[in-house]
């Protein structure tokens, strides 16, 4: 049998977004879809066929492609991404006084979403796990180690400063809104080595309002910080989000000029379709469709990451037959938003690592049974 | 939701948090003298037991009870 | 009670190369070390001696043989696995050229199982081909591992020499 041609090769990499259906989305290359071809696993071959590129990579977002890997494993990769990567949040609050008219359940599950960053070393291998006392009894198990200590003591007062007649209460009274930058970090044991300075544990934005008060009214607590994974609670989840898209692809079928092609630039997201001039060679060209239009504006794909696929163009008559979309199957833009106490790019190392571990787990498991 | 409910703090099993926290109102605990806030006029109002219930200052008869001065504890979900 | 302070191997691990020094992200089955300097919480010392717990022992089975399975037609329940190893675990089977059928489910959604059935030529168990989708897992991890580091740091220079 012909090996396939690279036309060929290319069609299969796309899923076909039509004006109505989205087709070809499952991916086809297994050992036997195709007679005489061979589509067997090979870690050289897939060594050779992944390709990673950057587009940003900031500590709170990380954009990059991953291109010649299977939508399970990237899929595989972002559900750990959110869930299953450890993070340090806010598990137990004791309140002393509350007074504010913030009930103290609503007070302890506002502040168990608040996102805390701190030292990197001191959180990802000195603070380790704590497990969960059985039901009933008593919580001894906490150490330096595993449990981060919090307080946050404020009192509302009148401002013997403020203007008359003035009316902010921010300005009216001290303290009249709680703020996250009004936590304080009590280090306890060990952990003044580890964070302290910049590396204190301090939440990712102090500008968080918590509660709020009037004078005569406080709020005095301690709070114990966990660690734990998004699976169990969204607090511990380390991801504002992570997501991926496909990359479309835009295919024009014939050409579009003049005032079409500038209303195809128009169905697009400004940067995905460029405006070129049809050259003399080109109009030249017998069958190509550019005789006599030589000088006039074609449309031309410029940058298709830049799209975001709102099938505008196919709404128009005018273009039925002339372009096709789509989208490849194997390339994957990940955008990874951290909630600042990770970086995004350590997130999706973290994740990868995650999976390893998760298959070595149960591959010692699988010999455990077959014993 | 079970978790939010009220556990009553015995004296030593809350002792790792309890224990010295908490302003503990000796004055009232020794004379037992409790403290409830007037309805109209917002002040602390002293009250032993079997008093009559009025507000001192105003002569307003609801009174509110304070909010208690024992520790509570939330798991933060 | 003075707290004592036995000294402990410290665990400082040279971490300081790269961005990311952990490797293997321990989970919650990770074990407790011994360690000493107990949190001293609102005025009560606590001092306890920790012995390591041993990890493998403590952990449950989590995958099972369901019945009615050959050696070459097999069907596995996993417990506590979802999509995330599901699908990527089917993926992988299905390149392997032994094998001829390879599907996985969740019976239930309120229930955290996973099963897989594995189906083979000749060549191989069921089993077999199971624990060589694991592998190539895990291979498969390493070198997106190394991919990405290499992006970082290319991404790292351009945008340093821009």
């Amino acid at each position: 049998m012909k090996p396939p041609s690279a036309a060929e090769l290319e069609r299969r990499k796309i899923v076909s977004i039509n004006a109505e259906t989205v087709t070809d989305v499952t991916s086809t290359d297994y050992p036997g879809h195709y007679p005489g071809e061979d589509h067997v696993w090979d870690l050289e071959t897939f060594r050779s066929g992944l390709r990673i590129e950057f587009h940003k990579n900031e500590p709170l977002e990380a954009s990059f492609s991953v291109i010649g890997v299977d939508a399970s494993i990237a899929n595989a990769f972002r559900r750990i991404m959110i869930a299953d990567v450890p993070t340090l949040a806010i598990e137990t609050v004791f309140i002393n006084n509350n007074t504010s008219v913030i009930q103290d359940e609503v007070l302890a599950h506002r502040l168990g979403l608040i996102p805390f960053k701190g030292g990197r070393e001191g959180l990802h291998t000195f603070l380790k796990w704590k497990k969960k006392p059985a039901e009933g009894t008593d919580d001894n198990n906490l150490f330096d180690y595993n449990t981060v200590m919090l307080s946050l003591n404020v009192e509302c007062t009148h401002n013997e400063d403020a203007a008359e007649g003035e009316t902010d209460p921010n300005k009216l009274y001290r303290h009249a809104s709680v703020y996250a930058r009004d936590i304080v970090y009590e280090p306890i044991g060990r952990q003044g080595q580890y964070f302290s300075g910049d590396d204190i544990i301090a939440p990712v934005n102090p500008d968080i309002l918590i509660a709020k008060l009037r004078p005569g009214q406080c709020i005095d607590l301690t709070m114990h910080m966990h660690k734990g994974v998004g699976s169990d609670h969204a607090k511990f989840s380390p991801v504002a989000t992570a997501s991926y898209r496909l990359l479309p692809t835009i295919d024009i079928l014939k050409p579009i000029l003049g005032p079409d092609a500038e209303k195809f630039a128009r169905c697009f997201p400004r940067g995905v379709i460029a405006l070129d001039k049809v050259t003399r060679q080109e109009a030249a060209q017998e069958g190509s469709g550019y005789e006599g239009h030589e000088g006039e504006l074609k449309a031309v794909v410029a940058d298709p990451m830049r799209d975001t696929v709102s099938r505008e163009c196919l709404r128009h008559a005018e273009f039925e037959d002339k372009v096709k979309l789509g989208r490849r199957r194997d390339h994957f833009i990940y955008l990874i938003e951290s909630s600042g106490q990770w970086d995004s790019d350590a997130i999706f190392l973290e994740s990868i690592a995650h999976f390893k571990e998760k298959a070595r787990k149960i591959e010692q498991q699988v010999i455990n049974m077959v014993r | 939701m079970s978790r939010e409910q009220y556990q009553i703090p015995t004296g030593g099993s809350q002792q790792a948090f309890g224990g010295a926290s908490g302003s503990r109102d000796f004055a009232s605990e020794s004379l037992g003298v409790m403290f409830y806030t007037c309805g109209d006029c917002a002040v602390r109002v002293p009250l032993e037991k079997g008093a009559p219930i009025r507000c001192q200052k105003c002569g307003a008869r609801v009174l509110y009870k304070e909010r208690t001065k024992r520790m509570v504890q939330f798991e933060a979900r | 009670m003075a707290p004592k302070s036995k000294s402990t191997k410290e665990t400082v691990e040279d971490a300081g190369v790269e961005d990311v020094s952990m490797s293997e992200a321990p989970t919650s089955h990770q074990p407790n070390v011994e360690d000493d300097a107990s949190m001293i919480d609102e005025g009560v010392e606590k001092e306890q001696e920790y012995d390591e717990e041993e990890e493998p022992e403590e952990e449950p089975q989590r995958v099972k043989l369901l019945p009615g399975s050959t050696p070459t037609a097999a069907s596995f329940e996993f417990i506590d696995e979802g999509h995330t190893l599901g699908n990527a675990l089917r993926y992988v089977i299905m390149k392997n050229p032994d094998v001829e059928f390879c599907a996985y489910a969740i019976p239930h959604p309120s229930e955290p199982k996973m099963n897989i059935r594995i189906q083979t030529w000749e060549g191989i168990t069921a089993i077999q081909a199971l624990e060589k989708g694991l592998k190539d897992l895990q291979e498969l991890s390493d070198v997106v591992t190394e991919k990405f580091l290499a992006a970082k740091k290319d991404y790292a220079e351009r945008v340093a020499s821009a």
